[in-house]
């Protein structure tokens, strides 16, 4: 999961509240640091279902899925920048590096956005209660609600234990 | 499936709209206290249990529910003690027998989900802000699950 999350672009201290190395202040530029290391896993997670639509990665059957969590991760984006706009903040915009060109079709590109999902959730999981405002908190915990829901659709898809 | 669907298009529309507005608690419910929250989160979780406990076809995901929310309810009482609030009560079974199709097991495992997203506001305590959270992803991937049920039901027709 920091592996992702470190490719993603998350850098310390979100990512050292992560590794449960740094406890975080409930504070305002908690808040920022939170939102920017998940818009980054946010970027990334829209590049890489961008790209496995793109080049018709995902097994046959599968798309619809592809499409629907593409459009949460774009809704997550959305959410998060105009937060950070709000309280007069930049949000950081995705990386002009992601790497996918070796990207495996099928099954294994599954695993590739499970992955993502897996990292996303874990980081909102671990990060929430870090939150100090209301409106973030909210909106943290529905993001957290759909990553659960992807992950646990590409778990099955994976024939992985769900229950 | 039509209330998730306005979740995230809420989200979404978020983008475009004053937090002033959302913060407001627009088409969430503003729980004003941490005992509100944990007695909302006890009776809807009793209700999805004993629904799915009647599902036969459903047998060992019942189960694998059941023992995740004995575990929560555990871990709700402490929680209880430490903020000290009130115990938790025993919520009464219905006179009638509610009803366990899949989107009625849907409306309700969808109702514990929100019931913590909308109540961590309310909690004031980051550690008990991250215990309902990881009660809530459990509760979330009971969820997806019976989404999927449903989806396939659908699929099926």
């Amino acid at each position: 999961m920091l592996a992702t999350a470190r490719a993603a672009g998350v850098a310390s201290p979100a990512l050292a509240a992560l590794t449960g190395g740094k406890a975080l202040a409930r504070t305002e530029e908690t808040d920022l640091e939170i939102l920017s290391a998940a818009l980054l896993l946010e970027h990334h997670a829209i590049a890489l279902y961008g790209h496995g639509l793109k080049l018709s990665l995902f097994p046959p059957g599968l798309r619809a899925y592809a499409t629907e969590f593409r459009g949460d991760h774009q809704g997550h984006r959305d959410t998060q920048a105009a937060i950070m706009e709000e309280r007069g903040a930049v949000a950081p915009v995705p990386r002009d590096d992601y790497d996918f060109a070796h990207a495996p079709a099928g099954d294994d590109f599954v695993r590739l956005a499970l992955e993502i999902e897996i990292a996303a959730q874990r980081a909102y999981t671990g990060l929430i209660s870090h939150i100090r405002t209301s409106d973030y908190l909210l909106s943290a915990a529905f993001i957290l609600i759909d990553e659960v829901r992807h992950m646990t659709v590409w778990q099955r898809v994976l024939g992985l234990r769900i229950y | 499936m039509r209330d998730r669907i306005g979740r995230r298009g809420l989200l979404r529309v978020l983008a475009a709209t004053p937090l002033a507005v959302w913060a407001s608690g627009v088409q969430a419910r503003d729980y004003t206290s941490a005992a509100e929250v944990l007695d909302e989160i006890d009776r809807l979780e009793a209700d999805l249990d004993r629904r799915l406990a009647r599902v036969a076809a459903a047998g060992a995901f019942a189960a694998s529910v059941h023992a995740d929310h004995e575990r929560h309810r555990r871990e709700r009482a402490v929680l209880r003690r430490r903020l000290r609030l009130p115990a938790s009560r025993e919520a009464a079974a219905p006179a009638t027998l509610p009803p366990i199709d899949v989107e009625s097991l849907r409306t309700v495992a969808q109702d514990l989900v929100h019931a913590h997203a909308e109540g961590l506001p309310a909690l004031g305590d980051a550690a008990a802000v991250d215990t309902l959270a990881r009660h809530m992803v459990v509760d979330a991937r009971h969820l997806a699950i019976i989404q999927m049920w449903g989806e396939a039901e659908e699929q099926r027709g």
